[in-house]
């Protein structure tokens, strides 16, 4: 970062947060309310595009490692295509289903839950990562 | 199980494509795709064996019904065409084991394998699809990822061209949206076999609605397989891309979209209703104007890689031919041209990739006396170019026979004279390279025989093309007769 704002840093200490805090909510009640994974990873990853911007980008690589952010985009994706390989084979081939659990619950409605947790890291990492394309110009 | 397998090479592509990025090595990249595209090579012929013996079926994804879910219909075309797209996917990823490291920077190389097998899945995606909507989406991922296989180069060149690629796709692909949406408000549904039954009994009533969604059809679609007017981002994409990715482009990626016009036409509306409309001789207009024009243009160019995309254009124009004259014949001639010219095209790429990179020059004017130096590879250029030209055996006669057949089985005799035409306008700039490179004393002049060593490991999936190329045309008979099951 060019200059160094102290009101910005502390502000957003606090802000930041509580953005956070609101991605995980959107993203865990995808399947109960209106949300998931897409809305709460983009909320996510704005959160992360307004560290780099404030802290700088050192402050991020020292949290996140930006050599692993492939990683992070690849592994969830991995893991959403064999959810959703169950969950097309089950029926034809008698696979256990996972369990329902009580409506209204956290831990219910099946596979969605783990589904938008992996479209919500994999959206915010790409968020950010098309972000610092362009701002550090480091193809 | 074996049922299923057409669901699970799509979604096993999908899959093990992100776990390139994971992997460090190189080395451990090539051999991991080699893995893929051979399991694949036997899961297809596996469900081709399952069509044989059982007959065309439907499969319904994730929901018995077949109005609420989604379903992949695989008939004789289906399976057989997965098949040839598997092995030229195989020989393509052998090819570019060799000789990508040399294209692209070497941080890159897991991503172009990621968007091989992206493409490879979006492509049998639309083959196999039975749902209008689905096959779109696959369309929609065709379309990046083959523009992420032209940009993976990152030169100014293949930049202009992807986003030039980018544009005119996604105005097809919004055609094609825009008459799956004008379809669904009169039919309903978006499921083929559901839609057909909804139009056989009320295509009446609509007597313009079927004008309008096949006009539609034919434009979105054909801007994406380049039928001749709308082919002008074609050569600059496929020229400047890397060898292995314009063998893909130019010889699977642009027969996609006219299969898929294949099966609207004969599943969606089905040939009664289609044979009275202006626009199957529109088709056959757009595809006769693209088999004389394809080649006319093609004999201007002065780069090797351009001319054979041109050719691109002129092979198209003989598959919207076939589509155009709009009999079971001429569908069933279109689908064997589709398989003999992808052997053929992508061979013929790779073959010029290795002579551009051995001979350090993309021009055809540096190309004389280069069979000199590389022998073998030349022969195997001279093989392919045959068939292009069509002479007996090679597929390219077999396609030409048969849609000269289909012209006079329909009475339109005078359209035998374009087939012969184009046919003649492909030897004038096939043959010239040939003639150059092996005869000719002033042009062997410096040039030290068998002197550019090929790689093996290139080497090998053109030679395997060829011979299935060959192979082809020697069992053409069968593999018609296989082909028309699926027009029965």
């Amino acid at each position: 970062m060019k200059y160094k704002d102290t009101i910005l840093e502390e502000v957003c200490r606090f802000l930041i947060l509580s953005i956070q805090i609101f991605a995980f909510y959107i993203i865990l009640n995808g399947h109960l309310s209106p949300g998931g994974g897409f809305s709460g990873g983009a909320i996510l990853g704005s959160s992360l595009i307004i560290i780099h911007l404030v802290f700088g980008k050192s402050y991020l690589q020292k949290k996140i490692n930006s050599q692993n952010i492939p990683a992070f985009i690849s592994i969830p994706l991995i893991i959403y295509g064999l959810l959703k390989l169950h969950s097309f084979l089950s029926d034809t081939l008698h696979w256990p289903h996972p369990p329902i659990g009580t409506p209204g619950k956290i831990l219910s409605s099946g596979f969605i839950l783990p589904l938008n947790i992996m479209i919500g890291i994999v959206v915010a990492f790409v968020l950010y990562q098309a972000f610092s394309y362009f701002w550090d110009e480091e193809f | 199980m074996t049922s299923n397998l057409p669901l699970i090479n799509i979604m096993f592509l999908m899959i093990t494509a992100f776990a390139f990025p994971l992997i460090k090595k190189i080395k451990y990249i090539y051999f991991f795709s080699y893995i893929i595209h051979i399991l694949l090579v036997i899961s297809t012929l596996a469900t081709l064996m399952f069509v044989v013996n059982h007959g065309a079926y439907a499969l319904n994804i994730g929901y018995p019904d077949t109005f609420m879910g989604i379903q992949l219909y695989i008939s004789h075309v289906e399976a057989l065409l997965g098949v040839v797209f598997s092995i030229i996917f195989l020989m393509v990823v052998i090819f570019a084991s060799s000789t990508i490291d040399k294209e692209i920077s070497e941080n890159r190389i897991g991503l172009f394998y990621l968007l091989v097998n992206i493409l490879y899945t979006s492509l049998i995606g639309v083959i196999y699809s039975n749902d209008l909507f689905n096959a779109y989406v696959f369309i929609e991922v065709s379309t990046l990822s083959a523009c992420g296989l032209i940009i993976i180069k990152d030169k100014g060149e293949t930049i202009l061209a992807a986003i030039k690629y980018l544009i005119m796709s996604t105005v097809g692909s919004g055609l094609v949206l825009m008459s799956i949406a004008y379809l669904y408000s009169i039919t309903g549904h978006l499921n083929i076999l559901l839609s057909h039954n909804v139009i056989v009994a009320t295509y009446q009533d609509y007597p313009n609605s079927v004008l309008i969604i096949l006009s539609l059809f034919t434009l979105g679609l054909g801007v994406k397989s380049a039928l001749f007017p709308l082919h002008g981002w074609l050569p600059d994409a496929h020229s400047s891309a890397p060898t292995p990715s314009s063998a893909i482009l130019s010889s699977l990626v642009i027969k996609v979209y006219m299969v898929l016009l294949i099966k609207i036409i004969f599943r969606l509306f089905g040939l009664n209703i289609v044979k009275d409309i202006v626009i199957m001789d529109i088709i056959l207009l757009l595809g006769s104007a693209g088999m004389i024009f394809g080649s006319v243009m093609a004999i201007k160019q002065k780069e090797l890689k351009r001319m054979v995309a041109y050719s691109s254009v002129a092979q198209i124009g003989y598959v919207a031919f076939g589509i155009g004259l709009g009999s079971i014949a001429g569908l069933t001639i279109a689908v064997y041209h589709i398989i003999g010219h992808a052997l053929t095209k992508s061979s013929i790429f790779l073959i010029s990739g290795l002579m551009i990179s051995q001979n350090k020059s993309k021009y055809i004017e540096d190309l004389k006396g280069i069979g000199h130096e590389m022998p073998i590879t030349l022969i195997l250029f001279t093989l392919a170019s045959f068939s292009m030209v069509g002479i007996p055996i090679f597929p390219g006669f077999i396609s030409k026979w048969y849609l000269s057949l289909a012209c006079l089985e329909l009475n339109r005799i005078s359209l035998i004279l374009i087939i012969l035409a184009s046919s003649l306008l492909n030897l004038l700039y096939y043959f010239p390279i040939v003639i150059n490179g092996f005869f000719g004393k002033e042009n062997l002049k410096g040039r030290i025989r068998k002197s550019k060593k090929v790689n093996p490991y290139s080497l090998f999936p053109i030679v395997t093309l060829i011979i299935l190329m060959l192979l082809t045309g020697l069992f053409s008979g069968r593999i018609i007769d296989f082909i028309a099951l699926s027009f029965a």
